[in-house]
């Protein structure tokens, strides 16, 4: 059983649980964050929403404001250059008199205070003529239908359109005994990070270069917003980020919309400006975890072999389109579940709404799927009469078998995972038990998941990096890349990767995080990509640095009284010295040879770039290799029901989660902990309640998200394995963390009450009365 | 933003004179903990407000003092001080609790009881409570004192029966000695939670029977109520789960007569008659599974 630490990986720093290097400032208070910071002449600016879901401006009258003492700057589209975003197909707008939802900006403001901004938007005077909107999925494909975009008629994204065709799903449905067909639908959901975006913009007066410090999670991403609305090049913009209160995919597009808008007032007024969302302001314009509507049908054999899966994912991409089409690449490829299924035919795509959009948020499909696919394989296993888990073990994927793409799977210890968290849990005799209980208030319930996840970006995009790592005099490295923290801890788990690879201790790294005009762009930290794939770079430019050290300890005669030395082969760099391989005991500090470096010009830095071996997948029938690797894990839920009222106590989360090489177990663990609490609140009270398109709750008091108190008692199993795909033999932790924990809550409830709830979440009212009460 | 003006009196008497000065215009201020929220939502009820006016320290409005035959509570007492008096626990025991489930920690250290009762929201965990126990607010003026029930005090939600010049002081209660209480709250989570509904029940118990009853629910009325019919059909009954059934269905009777079928009765119904029964089980020392 490949527990952590059981397979005795004999690494010297990664693998090991070092403290966090900005942990103690995050605790304490001392770390600041974008919002924190003031500069000299500092201004404020503001955005001034609509609130219509779908209306043109029929007039704006700024004069009002314009008068006011203090304003700066009212703006409005008439008045921006280029008022629409780079951002693709359906891309956003700076500023717009179309309103296609309620967050959309029709002006803007800057003044000297925040309190002037505020009262100058009230002073703007806005009169729209509302036209008829779209805001369900069912409702947008209906034909006739109010048209968002007129480039995508029928509000069909076509270019988010992903099909799988694997084998001949007819002849499977043939061959079936039982052909079971299900509906899922999901909700909009907040990241509800604890800081809102903040921007602070402030041009150079010397060269000109706009300079932003902000909570981006992306400042590559940010940086190309910035660029756009100025229309200057990219190297005359500088994006440094601050530390980042949590993002889960949410301070992309939207951080870059808010950083283009600032950078656009700042130019304007010429003096430095800072603009943060308020909370109803990031409920509005941040975008949310897409709601999906999943219709499955799916033919089994008596004995419980799975032969035929159809699907139709169809997901809200809400007004505009915010990286839909990457997200259905992924929800296409995982369109089956972990299991193994001779046939398939998915088909995945979004539909545009006069709603708030649906972008990235931790999961990036997967939450939604797998909670709909693992509902559905208990309500199979039901009509079989036959127990989930031995249905699971039936159609899982296992050791060389293939997935929704066809991919053969290798190091697969999904099943051996799905034991171990099984009878960990005693889930066979509670589930069996649960079933016939009597009790007319409290019913105890117990539910199971299992996952799989492609590992980084795969088949979506390429997941490429660079990173750079220079070795001062003193024996202390810097590193960098264009990866970012966003609270994930990037930092540390990158310290230690590249401590590990250039031989040196961990506390004499440090990375101080993203500048852009430090660094190359190495992709987005997305897709729990970061540790995975994004820190070979860091890996490889540590294994460089190594050998360029050893090559100056040579070429500088530190071992030149071993006169078999002759060769920098015969030189190890470890623990912070350097030794021959003949005499490991003679150690020369690395600090000395960095020192010699530098007087005598020899070459102590270096760059390296990561290119992963291609995916390729055949883009008619989805079939290929779509990921490097695959990671795996088993969730169980057991919770208390209030037969009553409705209300569900999670009471106990198992989840297990392999993640072939734990580079830091305890942040690893802190990833997962998260992860379950999100997935709690995913399934049980989180919804952004949209009611044509205006946005119900915008703040935290009717947004219920879990408090400490609502947190379950949490067990977590780490497995490794000897997967070489990732960094070090690294999986994704991040979005599996949380993926498949809303699944097993709703499995545990269903358990409990014997109703299905197949339209999350599962809140008061719909746990007691089977439905939404409005 | 509102621009206010922020009036700290150092005596009742000079509260009471920006009171009648200045009328609608001045808002008192206990913990702030919804007023102030309501003013960044620029709430229409407080558009017309000039100045804050900030009571929490006037003698007058704090402390707790047990009477004879009654418990006078200062409106100025915070919910944690109220959840932590020994007296109300000895004597009140379903109002601490009800106090310790208000908002968080740190609401429960700044809000106050005379705020919960004079905010006028019909969801406040406090209210069923003091509905229960009679509650009556002394409410003062230049022109002089009166009382009023707490369920008498609300003309609807968000909105007191009050003369622009008064403000509330202290709030009485009965006590209730030798009585069993229960105060059960459904939210959607476990701290931080807006009551969904709510009850707060007593019951005095002689010889094994219901002599005397008060059911007060929350959130179910306009304004805060108890429901007599359901009291009289314990009274001089026996405690049992089947009794408490039938009280469930009275008060969920009521609030039906009330308030008539709106879209949230489906569910609203089936909970306050088991909110009800739970909580009269509980106060009667009944298993409630």
């Amino acid at each position: 059983m490949p527990l952590l630490g059981e397979l005795n990986k004999n690494y010297k720093v990664i693998n090991r649980s070092v403290p966090r290097i900005d942990g103690v400032d995050k605790v304490s208070g001392r770390a600041h964050y974008a919002a924190d910071l003031k500069f000299v002449d500092m201004v404020y600016g503001g955005c001034l929403r609509s609130g219509h879901s779908h209306a043109k401006v029929t007039k704006i009258d700024t004069s009002k404001a314009k008068a006011m003492p203090g304003v700066l700057a009212v703006v409005t589209a008439a008045d921006m250059p280029k008022p629409k975003s780079c951002a693709g197909p359906a891309a956003y707008m700076y500023l717009t008199d179309e309103v296609k939802y309620a967050g959309d900006v029709v002006a803007l403001v800057c003044a000297e205070t925040k309190l002037i901004v505020e009262e100058a938007l009230r002073a703007i005077e806005v009169e729209y003529e509302d036209l008829p909107g779209v805001y369900t999925i069912r409702e947008a494909m209906e034909p006739g239908a109010p048209v968002v975009h007129e480039n995508y008629p029928g509000n069909k994204f076509k270019d988010s359109y992903f099909p799988i065709r694997k084998g001949d799903v007819e002849k499977g449905f043939e061959e079936a005994d039982l052909i079971i067909e299900r509906e899922y639908e999901t909700q909009y959901i907040e990241h509800s990070y604890i800081e809102p975006e903040a921007v602070v913009c402030i041009q150079n007066p010397t060269d000109g270069v706009m300079t932003v410090h902000a909570s981006a999670q992306n400042p590559f991403f940010t940086r190309r917003y910035i660029a756009d609305v100025l229309g200057v090049g990219m190297n005359e913009v500088r994006v440094f980020q601050e530390n980042v209160g949590g993002t889960f995919g949410g301070k992309e597009e939207g951080l870059g919309m808010l950083a283009a808008r600032c950078a656009y007032l700042c130019k304007l007024v010429g003096r430095p400006v800072k603009m943060t969302f308020s909370r109803e302001e990031s409920f509005l314009e941040s975008a949310k975890r897409h709601p999906f509507l999943l219709h499955y049908k799916v033919g089994v054999k008596k004995d419980g072999h799975i032969v035929a899966w159809e699907g139709s994912q169809i997901d809200n991409c809400g007004a505009y389109n915010n990286q839909t089409q990457f997200m259905n690449s992924r929800a296409s490829i995982h369109s089956c579940g972990a299991y193994t299924i001779p046939n398939v035919k998915t088909d995945t795509f979004g539909v545009f709404t006069n709603n708030i959009h649906g972008g990235a948020m931790r999961g990036y499909s997967s939450p939604q799927l797998i909670w709909g696919q693992e509902q559905l394989i208990e309500e199979i296993a039901e009509e079989l009469g036959m127990d989930p888990l031995e249905f699971r073990r039936i159609n899982c994927l296992k050791e060389d078998t293939t997935n929704a793409t066809g991919q053969v799977m290798h190091h697969v210890i999904l099943p051996e995972i799905m034991e171990y968290t099984a009878k960990k849990t005693d889930y066979q005799r509670k589930h069996e038990e649960y079933k016939h209980q009597t009790n007319k208030h409290k019913r105890k319930g117990i539910g199971m998941s299992i996952a799989h996840r492609g590992c980084g970006l795969g088949a979506e995009s390429p997941d490429a990096s660079g990173a750079m790592a220079i070795a001062n005099e003193d024996g202390t490295v810097l590193i960098n890349t264009g990866l970012a923290e966003n609270g994930q801890g990037l930092k540390t788990a990158f310290s230690q990767i590249a401590a590990e690879a250039i031989g040196i201790p961990y506390e004499l790294i440090r990375f101080y995080g993203t500048d852009t005009q430090a660094i190359a762009d190495s992709g987005m930290t997305v897709a729990s990509r970061g540790t995975v794939m994004g820190s070979q770079s860091t890996r490889k430019v540590g294994y460089r640095l190594n050998e360029i050290m050893r090559g100056n300890a040579l070429a500088l005669g530190f071992f030149k009284d071993q006169e078999d030395v002759h060769d920098v082969s015969q030189i190890v760099l470890e623990d912070g010295f350097f030794h021959t391989t003949s005499k490991p005991d003679v150690k020369v500090p690395f600090k000395d040879v960095c020192n010699a470096s530098l007087w005598t010009g020899r070459q102590m830095a270096a760059y390296e770039w990561f290119m992963p071996p291609a995916c390729d997948q055949d883009h008619h029938t989805g079939q290929g290799t779509a990921f490097p690797t695959f990671a795996y894990g088993c969730c169980v839920a057991e919770v208390e029901v209030d037969m009553d009222t409705g209300y569900v106590d999670v009471v106990k989360v198992t989840a297990s989660h392999d993640v072939g090489t734990a580079i830091n177990p305890a942040l690893v663990l802190g990833q997962i902990y998260g992860g379950i609490v999100m997935g709690q609140g995913y399934a049980v009270t989180e919804e952004v309640e949209v009611s044509k398109g205006k946005v119900r709750n915008q703040n935290f008091e009717n947004y219920i998200i879990p408090t400490a108190a609502d947190m379950p008692e949490m067990d977590v199993n780490i497995f490794e394995c000897d997967d070489p795909a990732g960094t070090f033999g690294a999986k994704s932790i991040g979005e599996p963390a949380t993926e498949a924990v809303g699944a097993a809550i709703i499995n545990a409830i269903y358990n409990a009450t014997g109703r299905r709830i197949r339209e999350n979440p599962a809140n008061l009212e719909r746990v007691l009365l089977g439905k939404k009460l409005r | 933003m509102q621009r206010l003006s922020y009036l700290k009196p150092q005596t009742l008497e000079e509260a009471l004179g920006y009171l009648n000065e200045y009328g609608e215009k001045v808002k008192p201020y206990a913990g702030g903990t919804d007023l102030m929220v309501q003013l960044r939502e620029h709430t229409s009820k407080l558009k017309d407000v000039e100045y804050l006016m900030d009571v929490q320290y006037l003698p007058e409005l704090r402390g707790i003092e047990v009477k004879d035959d009654c418990i006078s509570i200062g409106c100025m007492t915070s919910h944690t001080e109220v959840n932590e008096s020994p007296v109300l626990r000895e004597h009140v025991p379903f109002l601490s609790i009800a106090s310790s489930t208000v908002g968080s920690t740190q609401v429960r250290n700044k809000g106050t009881v005379g705020g919960n009762i004079c905010n006028a929201s019909p969801a406040a965990d406090t209210l069923s409570p003091f509905v229960a126990l009679n509650a009556r607010l002394t409410v003062v003026s230049v022109d002089g004192t009166r009382e009023v029930l707490v369920k008498e005090a609300m003309e609807k939600a968000g909105k007191l029966k009050f003369a622009p010049n008064e403000m509330a002081t202290r709030i009485t209660i009965d006590r209730l000695d030798g009585w069993h209480t229960a105060f059960i709250k459904l939210g959607r989570r476990k701290a931080l939670a807006i009551s969904r509904m709510n009850c707060a029940v007593a019951l005095k118990l002689e010889d094994g029977v219901i002599a005397d009853a008060r059911i007060a629910p929350g959130c179910v009325f306009a304004t805060p109520d108890r429901v007599e019919k359901a009291e009289e059909l314990v009274k001089g009954q026996k405690p049992s789960a089947e009794l408490f059934e039938k009280a469930g269905l009275a008060v969920s009777e009521e609030m039906i007569a009330r308030t008539g079928i709106r879209w949230s009765t489906e569910y609203k119904k089936p909970v306050i008659e088991a909110l009800i029964q739970r909580a009269l089980c509980r106060a009667a020392g009944l298993p409630e599974d």
